[in-house]
């Protein structure tokens, strides 16, 4: 009892000046492993300490209140504990101990999972990202159990707020796989195919050394969504990817695999075969809802190589053609296209005739010089960054030595013979 | 060391000559770069040391048709700084080989680098007179001097004057023109292209050229800030007011813009999105190669199954 109270005193006193913070910290660190033998009996010590001001100490406090087993009556007023402290608290204080802060957090996450009431935790959670990240192009772990609660609280749009940023640095490797993982079905359920097929796409690719089952499912939502938005799957995997991944996924994703190769034949009676026999499999992976879109995505994709073909078609043939049931439903289709921008038509409802037109986009516009001008700036950015750290990888002696070893034994010009490995 | 000389002679002189010469000191030059604690047979080549400047030598060759000496070709020679003297064995073999592929061709006299003509050059001076007994003295400055608009080569003489009733030989300084022939013009029409004269970041001729177009619009802009400082003044009451000088200011506006149609419009923003489009290609290719090579040496370093790709010894 006393230390903890000895304890709550030096906090109060030393939480000024940021070397009396530091100082601080090495205290809490000392007496963490009591403050965990008296977990129970410090809540009410919680009231001395002031969020703002003590942020260190109170999280040490808080993290060793919450070691223990969650339960209902606590739950709740952990949660309240918590979501107030994380948006009073001191960003510098706490990035002093970021793993304590991130079992804050996830603790917080447990309990309002426990409660069922997930979007209690989004804003908490979305503030402490911003306290925790050093830059925006951090990528903390915080990250993807923000998605997480996101995904379960079906708020999309707070999301997608945080997918916008790009990242560049990476604390961990599986908070990474989880966070795209995560952001592209966010981005499906919102309907933004291009994203979500990017984001599921940086998991395919990500370098790793195992494959690891988030890879794996992140593929098999990667086949269905490419084929929704391209309408084709690419059979191998870019030269980026790791050769783990090259290797091993076709043969974990084989239904997926097959129902893609279906999908390209452009038959929509075997599609759909194929569909209803393997329904199970899809179901048990939560996919059915990307499956059934695949399927209507398939008319579409009928109607596309129809413009590459025809200048104009009357609607009884399109209807014909993609085996829609009559021409009403083809100009619904073809209306809805042309809604979404996906082709470029005119209906004619006197004859019933469709004429596909080429894209009037004659970037002659200031619009379009502004768009043009941003990219390039922001690839100017990308390139910087990418020379810097091109360089960085020319001078990793990992790197030297594989490149060392793999020159010929003698150079042609003058026969002397090249070192076979440098030594650094 | 007198300033002009009273022989008569004119001289003409090849860029290949200069080139040359400027070659052979910035080749020695950077192989003695660091500067060898241990003095190493690098430097072998007629160096000495003074002060990170190091002084080369060698002969210049050419023909001498009645008056006019004309400079065509040079080569390099050893200095022995113990005897103060050039190899004089090497210099024969040297004559003898140039001979056989330039007949015409004989040894006018030797060339340096530094700033200034020196004593101790008379002593080599004087040892090629057997070869020819009023040889030349070519003397390059290598230290660059923006400022400066001529070469900085000089040709000097000898010639005896008396001085303090001693006949002494002394350099006197000779005028030159430079001689080239169709391939030397070339070549240094080439390089001057390449590289411009004020040294600038501007490397290629596109860039050049859109540099001198940014000046001019910089220039323009900064005048017309003037007029418009003006104005203000004159607007607030500051200024008396100048009736003809509104009159002048209100012509140039009326002067642009020179067009203003929509025709114009169109096709202007159409030319500007063309640009705009290249250089993104452009900046997009780039960052694509970028990224691939980084691709390649991220497989190789970290990619632990990657073939071993590698070719056998060629034999």
């Amino acid at each position: 009892m006393n230390s903890v109270e000895g304890l709550v005193t030096q906090i109060q006193g030393l939480s000024s000046t940021a070397s009396d913070v530091l100082s601080l910290h090495n205290v809490l660190k000392q007496a963490d492993d009591s403050l965990h033998a008296e977990s129970t009996r410090l809540l009410p010590f919680l009231d001395q300490l002031d969020p703002s001001k003590h942020s260190l100490g109170y999280l040490y406090f808080l993290e060793a209140c919450t070691a223990g087993p969650v339960t209902t009556e606590s739950a709740s007023s952990f949660v309240l504990i918590i979501a107030r402290f994380i948006s009073s608290c001191a960003a510098e204080q706490i990035r002093l101990a970021p793993d304590k802060f991130i079992s804050v957090c996830k603790r917080l996450k447990d309990q309002v999972l426990f409660l069922e009431e997930p979007l209690r935790a989004v804003a908490p959670m979305l503030a402490a990202i911003r306290k925790l990240q050093s830059s925006t192009e951090n990528l903390t772990t915080l990250h993807p159990e923000f998605l997480l609660l996101c995904l379960l609280a079906k708020c999309y749009k707070t999301g997608l707020s945080i997918l916008e940023e790009d990242i560049f640095e990476v604390d961990q490797p599986r908070d990474l796989y989880l966070y795209c993982y995560y952001g592209g079905m966010i981005c499906i359920g919102k309907k933004y195919f291009r994203k979500a097929l990017e984001l599921l796409h940086n998991v395919v690719t990500a370098p790793m050394s195992t494959i690891n089952a988030i890879a794996v499912e992140a593929y098999k939502k990667y086949i269905l969504v490419s084929l929704i938005h391209h309408g084709q799957l690419s059979t191998s995997l870019p030269k980026y990817a790791s050769t783990v991944a090259q290797r091993n996924l076709k043969s974990f994703c084989q239904p997926y695999v097959e129902l893609a190769n279906s999908y390209t034949n452009g038959k929509i009676a075997d599609l759909e075969a194929y569909v209803q026999a393997n329904m199970e499999k899809f179901g048990s992976d939560n996919n059915l809802g990307l499956v059934k879109q695949v399927v209507s995505s398939i008319y579409k994709r009928n109607i596309q190589r129809l413009t590459q073909t025809y200048l104009t078609l009357s609607l009884q043939d399109i209807a014909n053609t993609v085996q829609l049931n009559s021409p009403k439903e083809a100009e619904m289709h073809v209306l809805q296209m042309i809604q979404d921008g996906e082709i470029y038509a005119t209906i004619n409802q006197k004859d019933g005739m469709v004429r596909f037109l080429e894209d009037p986009e004659q970037y002659k516009t200031c619009e379009m010089i502004e768009r043009v001008d941003s990219s390039i700036q922001r690839l100017m950015t990308l390139s910087k960054k990418l020379t810097v750290l091109d360089e960085l990888m020319s001078s990793d002696p990992m790197y030297l030595g594989k490149v060392g070893r793999e020159r010929q034994r003698f150079d042609f010009d003058d026969f002397d013979s090249v070192p076979q490995r440098f030594n650094i | 060391m007198a300033s002009s000389s009273s022989s008569g002679l004119t001289f003409k002189l090849h860029p290949l000559v200069i080139v040359n010469i400027s070659d052979h000191y910035t080749r020695v030059k950077s192989q003695t770069n660091p500067p060898p604690l241990t003095s190493t047979s690098a430097t072998v080549n007629g160096v000495e040391h003074q002060q990170q400047a190091p002084r080369v030598y060698g002969c210049v060759i050419g023909v001498q048709r009645g008056r006019t000496v004309e400079i065509f070709n040079n080569f390099e020679l050893l200095y022995d700084p113990s005897t103060h003297s050039l190899d004089r064995p090497f210099l024969e073999k040297k004559q003898e080989l140039y001979k056989k592929v330039f007949p015409h061709f004989y040894i006018l006299g030797w060339y340096s680098t530094g700033s200034d003509a020196q004593e101790s050059d008379m002593h080599i001076h004087k040892a090629l007179m057997d070869i020819n007994e009023s040889p030349l003295y070519v003397l390059l400055n290598p230290t660059i001097n923006p400022a400066q608009k001529d070469l900085p080569v000089t040709i000097y003489e000898s010639e005896l004057h008396v001085i303090d009733g001693i006949p002494q030989l002394i350099f006197v300084r000779s005028s030159y023109t430079i001689e080239t022939v169709e391939a030397e013009r070339i070549s240094v029409d080439h390089v001057a292209h390449l590289k411009p004269s004020d040294g600038g970041s501007a490397a290629t001729q596109l860039a050049a050229h859109l540099t001198g177009i940014h000046s001019a619009i910089k220039m323009l802009n900064s005048r017309i800030r003037v007029l418009h400082h003006y104005l203000v003044g004159m607007q607030k009451g500051d200024i008396p007011c100048e009736n003809s000088l509104l009159r002048q200011v209100s012509s140039l506006l009326r002067r642009l813009p020179a067009i203003e149609s929509e025709k114009f419009q169109d096709d202007f923003l159409m030319e500007y999105n063309d640009t705009l489009l290249i250089t993104y290609l452009a900046m997009f290719t780039n960052c694509s190669s970028t990224m691939n090579e980084l691709v390649d040496k991220f497989n190789t370093a970290y990619d632990r199954h990657s073939r071993r790709g590698g070719r056998t010894a060629f034999i």
